[in-house]
């Protein structure tokens, strides 16, 4: 079947052959950012209808179904809303910093992409420490929604504000430890290398033990890291408004809108390289008929497929769980989720020095 | 090689294990404070007694290690003030909230100094000096109720974070000129590179902050003003203490190179803190000040002792710190349980205290005696030895002008010693029945302070201690 | 000129310019955000010098926790410019006359410093700045600094429970 890396293979020959170094270059830095925006557009379009049809039929009702077959439009229709309505900059608000802020948060949200290998050989950038830089642009994002909440002039948007940094700086402490579970068990923070680690069996099933505790946490700290229920105390309409982007309207409330679902996918992205394999089809040990049974179905399917159920079951965890008051929700991370973490960690370690996993 | 490491770095194992047998008890069920505190106290003997067994020589992992018998003494001393220390603040601390967090932060400040005395890289001391710098900090701020407290923890904390930075840009030109960070291989690189001689004055600027010379002095006086007593006479012995001793260290091995270039320099300082000490403390008035300034008094005399660098100047520091240790230690137990009873601290409240608390009056004049040089207490023999040692360039101006400096000392701490025995006071401070604890930390430090001087295998010890090296 | 050249002299100008930025402006939450782009010029820098791991260990622990919790502290107590006490204008005019002073002597040093003279950094090769190697000698020659490290951290946390702690 038809794979990614061999429309990219062709399409660099292709430049290469025609152009000099600097203008292929150039060119492909295009196409690469047009596919990204691209990628984002319909990654809010389907999210965003996915998570209404998710939660209607989660409360046993239909959710829209008016615009286009199943209300597949439905979120074009609102986006066209958003886009028409008025965006108003609070009086005393810092114009600079508030018209700023969307777009930091945007800004690391399209950077978080970059690392991510949506199939074989399809990958923006391969450093050598990519687990690292995930990690690292991730803590970026707390400075967006500081900066959105002090320059709303608001009191409870700073309130929002804070909360949510706080949540955020706690949770991922805990996300990062259950990552370096996983490096542990590879040997390298380069994320091709993760996923071919996983040539023999994901390691959800590889690390038995310590791997799936880690990806338990690994769930819960994505979802408090990206202010989804049961988290979302920092911006649910019944606390404190809408938390840091009460202010907002328009556009930069769908830039705001768009840059939580695209962090959803991100985090289940991460979660499904290295936990779940990445683009890695579902092989089991070695078992070559059965895995070259499998290698039929193309690797980016594999990894949408699984991207898609964790978001699934993010948006599931929203309908099932009641809402965490903030100090529960701190007190969670910090007594009970780090030590756990921490303790996962010695485990794992113990676990890899002696070989104890498949 | 396991047990290596446990016995050359048995010192530090044993201050860790008893943070982490306080963070246990912490979390254990609800004790007393008293049973912390004896706990504590039994612990910290243990701890000194240690420190006197299995003194082996080494060096660890690279040189960032070092231990001789002589850094093992060194931290005995450390102990020795640090146990006695924990016996004077029974009476502060048996009302305290937070008794264990208390010695966790001066366990964790000891261990800093530890290791910063038993560095060989320039890195380690670094860290050293960092540990012990910021519970200190954390612990000036201890009387959460009081606005003093906190004024003079904010000083500390602002202070010691510049001057760290300036002690860690001049290591970081020493390394970038040097190529290395080991005691044992920079003085073979010390050209004279103006760089490095900017390195070495900033430096020296972050070893005086600690120690309190002249220029650098401005935060003792009200720290040591607003820090709870206990934590007062912890930053005034051990914390000057073991900077002294890294300093000596410091300076002797990786600075002897430019040994002309600091002589003339702590000439300068050791003149001007002296003069500086001496004419602030006659004017005043709050006990814990006028220690302070006394405090940077001493340390100008220490300073002009260090001034001839060799084998003696080396002996004379460590004795005078160990008499030190004595006298101050005293002087601030008799204000620390008058404190804690009273809350009373200036020098006038004083006043006819020998008609209510004898004993405690003859502890506080044998202890002033000691700190102004007088001579049957060991004090005169610190200073003496001192003197002594700096008088061995031959720069007979610095030794008149500091010995006439003790003269002048003499002034203001018989201004005390008189207020307590001969002004009259119609309503003088109560009489304070010594608890058991205080009172053997007393014992201690007069039996110290009057023998140490007369027992002259002392001094000799030391110096076999380091001619051995 | 190179790329690693042009590289290095426009991080160079970013990171000056912004930590001038830092000190003059009047906002205090636009100085953190300054600041937060001189970090990431000197982690472009640490890039240059192949040491990606300090790199990019700089974003996470400066501009990524340091300066949230710089953000925090500023965003709640609200300082502008009337509220600040102004000192006396001698004071101010000494302080010019002492840092200028520091700073020419420092230039004269490395000017007249002559082992430093036409030397340049190796950019983009060796193997020090590497995770690998920064590991190793993490664990076999630094591994003392890196306990004792942590110690100090458990009694920082220690010390400032304490003090703020309320009850």
């Amino acid at each position: 079947m038809y794979s990614l890396h061999a429309i990219t293979n062709s399409v660099q020959n292709w430049l290469n052959a025609r152009l000099s170094s600097t203008w292929v270059l150039i060119i492909e830095s295009l196409i690469v950012i047009v596919l990204a925006i691209a990628l984002f557009a319909a990654l809010g379009l389907i999210l965003v209808w996915l998570e209404r049809k998710v939660a209607a039929h989660m409360q046993i009702r239909l959710g829209p179904n008016r615009l286009g077959p199943a209300g597949i439009f439905q979120t074009s229709a609102d986006t066209l809303k958003l886009i028409l309505k008025e965006g108003l900059t609070p009086d005393g608000a810092d114009k600079f910093l508030f018209n700023f802020a969307p777009f930091v948060v945007m800004i690391v949200a399209m950077l978080l992409l970059a690392p991510i290998a949506f199939a074989n050989g399809f990958q923006i950038w391969n450093i050598n420490i990519g687990v690292l830089y995930i990690s690292a642009i991730s803590s970026l994002s707390v400075i967006g929604i500081l900066i959105a909440g002090w320059a709303s002039n608001n009191k409870y948007s700073l309130l929002g504000a804070m909360r949510s940094g706080a949540q955020i700086v706690s949770y991922e402490l805990s996300a990062g430890l259950s990552i370096l579970t996983i490096v542990v068990l590879t040997g390298s923070l380069q994320m091709t290398d993760i996923v071919q680690a996983q040539q023999n069996g994901w390691w959800i099933f590889k690390g038995h033990i310590p791997v799936i505790i880690a990806f338990i946490i690994f769930i819960i700290a994505a979802t408090a890291e990206t202010n989804r229920a049961p988290f979302d105390l920092a911006e649910a309409e019944s606390e404190l408004t809408a938390g840091f982007h009460t202010e907002y309207s328009g556009m930069k409330f769908a830039l705001f809108f768009l840059a939580e679902y695209i962090n959803i996918f991100i985090v289940c992205a991460i979660g499904a390289t290295l936990f779940l394999g990445g683009w890695m089809p579902f092989h089991m040990g070695n078992w070559t008929q059965f895995n070259h049974v499998m290698d039929f179905i193309p690797s980016s399917i594999w990894f949408f497929g699984k991207t898609f159920f964790l978001i699934f079951l993010i948006m599931w965890f929203r309908w099932t769980f009641p809402r965490l008051r903030v100090d529960q929700l701190l007190n969670l991370e910090w007594k009970y989720l780090l030590p756990v973490s921490l303790f996962n960690l010695l485990l794992v370690t113990l676990i890899a020095i002696m070989n104890w996993h498949f | 090689m396991w047990t290596d490491f446990l016995i050359l770095m048995k010192q530090e194992m044993a201050v860790i294990a008893m943070i982490f047998i306080l963070l246990f008890m912490k979390l254990g069920r609800d004790r007393s404070n008293e049973s912390f505190m004896n706990t504590m106290n039994v612990l910290l003997l243990l701890n000194l007694i240690l420190g006197f067994v299995f003194n082996h020589e080494g060096i660890l992992f690279n040189e960032m290690f070092r231990t001789s018998r002589l850094i093992a003494f060194e931290k005995n001393i450390l102990n020795l003030a640090m146990l006695i220390i924990s016996l004077q603040s029974y009476s502060w601390l048996k009302t305290n909230k937070h008794v264990p967090e208390f010695y966790i932060l001066m366990l964790s400040s000891l261990l800093g100094m530890f290791f910063m005395i038993s560095s060989g890289n320039l890195l380690m001391f670094y860290l050293g000096l960092e540990m012990s710098t910021i519970p200190l900090a954390a612990a000036a701020n201890f009387d959460l109720t009081k606005r003093r407290s906190s004024e003079g923890a904010m000083k500390l904390i602002f202070s010691s974070a510049f001057s760290s930075a300036c002690l860690l840009f001049g290591i970081s030109m020493l390394y970038g000129t040097t190529g290395t960070l080991v005691f044992s291989e920079l003085p073979h690189l010390i050209n004279n590179n103006p760089l490095q001689l900017f390195a070495f004055i900033l430096i020296i600027a972050g070893f005086a902050f600690k120690i309190s010379v002249v220029p650098f002095h401005l935060w003792t006086a009200d720290v040591y003003e607003g820090a709870p007593v206990a934590v007062t006479s912890f930053l005034s012995v051990v914390s000057k203490g073991a900077v002294l001793f890294a300093f000596v260290s410091v300076l002797y091995t990786v600075f002897s190179p430019l040994a002309k270039v600091w002589y003339n320099m702590l000439f300068i300082l050791s003149l001007l803190t002296i003069i500086t000490g001496n004419l602030f403390a006659i004017r005043q008035e709050n006990f814990k000040r006028f220690l302070a300034f006394s405090s940077i008094a001493q340390v100008g005399f220490i300073l002009v002792g260090i001034s001839r660098s060799s084998d003696i100047s080396t002996t004379s520091v460590i004795y005078f710190v160990l008499i030190y240790v004595f006298s101050n230690l005293a002087a601030f137990g008799v204000v620390s349980l008058v404190t804690a009873v009273t809350g009373k601290e200036n020098i006038s409240d004083y006043k006819g205290f020998y008609k209510t608390n004898p004993g405690l009056s003859w502890v506080l004049t044998i202890a002033l005696f000691s700190l102004a040089g007088v001579p049957p207490t060991a004090g005169f023999f610190g200073k003496f030895f001192l003197l002594i040692a700096g008088a061995g360039k031959g720069n007979y101006v610095l030794i008149s002008i500091a010995a006439v400096n003790i003269v002048i000392s003499l002034y203001y701490y018989l201004r005390v010693v008189k207020a307590i025995f001969m002004d009259a006071n119609p309503t003088p401070l109560p009489s304070i029945r010594t608890p058991l604890m205080p009172k053997l930390a007393f014992i201690v430090c007069v039996a110290g302070a009057v023998t140490i001087g007369v027992v002259s295998p002392v001094y000799d010890y030391i110096y076999s201690l380091i001619v051995l090296r | 000129m190179g790329t690693a050249q042009i590289l290095f002299w426009s991080l160079t100008a970013l990171a000056l310019i912004s930590a001038i930025m830092v000190l003059v402006s009047k906002n205090p939450v636009y100085s953190v955000l300054w600041l937060i782009v001189v970090f990431f010029a000197i982690s472009g820098h640490y890039i240059l010098l192949n040491a990606q791991f300090l790199a990019i260990v700089n974003l996470i622990v400066y501009a990524g926790a340091i300066m949230v919790l710089f953000l925090f502290v500023i965003m709640l107590m609200n300082l502008n410019t009337e509220t600040e006490p102004q000192k006396s204008i001698w004071m101010k005019f000494f302080g010019v006359v002492a840092g200028g002073l520091l700073l020419s002597f420092f230039i004269s040093f490395v000017i007249s410093s002559a082992d430093l003279k036409g030397k340049s950094a190796q950019l983009k090769e060796g193997e020090i700045g590497l995770i690998k190697t920064l590991g190793k000698a993490l664990f076999n020659d630094y591994v003392i600094p890196f306990e004792i490290a942590s110690i100090l951290f458990l009694s920082a946390m220690v010390g400032a429970v304490v003090i703020g702690k309320k009850d």
